[in-house]
């Protein structure tokens, strides 16, 4: 059985920032997308996720049950490419 | 022996008690990319008496870099960015071995060489040149700080492989995204698009010299005590606000997680000789063994409607980099029924019949042999 999960998520910027309940079978792509389409953020940039509670990085298809506590800050980072 | 204008530059440097000038004058570092990121950590590294700078490009200089590239003048325009950047880097310190690489680092850059450098810094423009250098560092035990910028953000990323084997890479929180734009540039599994756009992306001095600036300090390993993990720094160049975030391993990450070991690196003369082919080592005969290809090659070449072609001889056992996808149309009956095979996966007995006495046109052939990860170097090791 999967568990809700409360949590806050932000941009880099953090102009936007919205609370959460999430399914705890959630990865952090699918937060990625989420916060891409909800706050219209550039679509031809790349977005990393960052657990800025714990300080770590989240790989892309990580499960955020293991990764994620309530209440835990994550933060959508762009990744910059340019040189 | 003491050289009293040395010691008189560096003098300021003596008055910081965690800075070490011996530690940074012996420092050998390559700066892959020599664009507006490139000109601030060539900048930084020089000033700070970084004993040997490599810069390798292969990209000359336009008009539109001089808003955002400190070494470079109007005068450059047209010019080699590696070979104007070291120019300007050596008038910053005579003291300082700067050197210039022209050309792609996928092609000036073997894993002995890389092996002599402390760190590798990334300053490219692009997710693909990043996987590669990463790969290379990862297999040649070479640290890699990566550093890319927006016109907002400058991020900056240190990977110690040379300090940890289970150091985090690039690619442990790489998203699917970047992946799908590195294959957008190319077709057919290997051959590069026509028509394919960069993505440009505008960027300040401003985003860069703060990139180039955290980049040099973390390549120096600046401050104390260095961290063993893989680590980001993000800041916010409007702001001023920022983060350092831990990157850990990623189980079955697509860099990393090809091999449990940093793979053995054997050098070898890359010549075939089928005769040596019966051996075998491990119980496996030496033409059985698999190995993978540091580049894909095309394999086979053949019109689905005319067959066999001539034209096969030009493309066969060459890099399908150097291809884009233009000769997928038959020279014969011009549509574009090619079928092309690409792969960089082979046997040696395959590679010894498709090369005999030759060498394959690849950096390195990756293979497991009894367990153990062995990369062949099949690229000579370049006189220091």
């Amino acid at each position: 059985m999967t568990q809700s999960l409360k949590l806050y998520v932000r941009t880099a910027d953090q102009t936007r920032r919205a609370e959460l309940d999430l399914d705890g079978a959630s990865t952090g792509a699918d937060i990625i997308q989420a916060a891409v389409d909800n706050w219209a953020l550039p679509a031809d940039t790349d977005y990393t996720l960052v657990n800025t509670t714990t300080g770590r990085a989240l790989a892309p298809g990580e499960d955020l049950a293991r990764s994620v506590r309530p209440g835990d800050v994550l933060e959508v980072q762009p990744v910059l490419v340019a040189g | 022996m003491h050289d009293p204008q040395r010691t008189q530059r560096y003098r300021r440097h003596d008055l910081i008690d965690w800075f070490s000038q011996e530690q940074v004058s012996a420092a050998r570092v390559a700066v892959i990319g020599a664009g507006a990121v490139g000109n601030e950590v060539v900048k930084n590294l020089a000033l700070l008496g970084c004993g040997t700078i490599d810069v390798f490009d292969f990209d000359v200089v336009e008009l539109h870099n001089l808003t955002r590239s400190v070494l470079l003048r109007e005068s450059d325009a047209g010019r080699n960015k590696a070979e104007a950047v070291a120019e300007r880097a050596r008038d910053l310190d005579p003291h300082v071995t700067v050197r210039a690489v022209p050309g792609d680092f996928w092609d000036t850059m073997s894993l002995g060489r890389l092996r002599q450098y402390d760190c590798a810094i990334a300053a490219v423009d692009n997710f693909e040149a990043r996987l590669r250098l990463n790969q290379l560092c990862l297999i040649a035990r070479v640290n890699l700080v990566n550093a890319g910028l927006d016109s907002r953000w400058a991020a900056v990323e240190s990977f110690p492989f040379a300090a940890s084997e289970d150091a985090a890479c690039y690619e442990c929180t790489l998203p699917e995204s970047a992946y799908a734009r590195v294959a957008e540039r190319y077709s057919c599994g290997g051959l590069r698009r026509r028509a394919g756009r960069e993505r440009l992306i505008p960027t300040t001095a401003v985003t860069a010299s703060v990139a180039g600036a955290l980049a040099a300090s973390m390549a120096l390993r600046l401050g104390g005590e260095a961290p063993q993990g893989a680590q980001r720094r993000l800041l916010d160049t409007i702001g001023g606000t920022g983060s350092t975030v831990e990157i850990e391993r990623r189980e079955g990450c697509p860099g990393c997680g090809t091999f449990a070991r940093a793979p053995r690196i054997v050098s070898t003369r890359n010549r075939w000789s089928p005769q040596r082919d019966d051996r075998s080592v491990a119980g496996t005969e030496i033409g059985e063994q698999v190995v993978q290809l540091s580049d894909p090659l095309i394999a086979g070449y053949e019109c689905a409607a005319c067959g066999p072609l001539e034209a096969a001889a030009r493309y066969v056992n060459r890099r399908a980099a150097e291809f884009d996808d233009a000769i997928a149309t038959c020279p014969k009956c011009a549509a574009p029924a090619v079928r092309i095979e690409i792969r960089d996966t082979f046997t040696v007995g395959e590679l010894t019949a498709r090369f005999p006495g030759r060498p394959v046109p690849a950096k390195f052939a990756l293979a497991e042999i009894n367990g153990d990860a062995i990369c062949f170097d099949l690229e000579e090791t370049p006189a220091k």
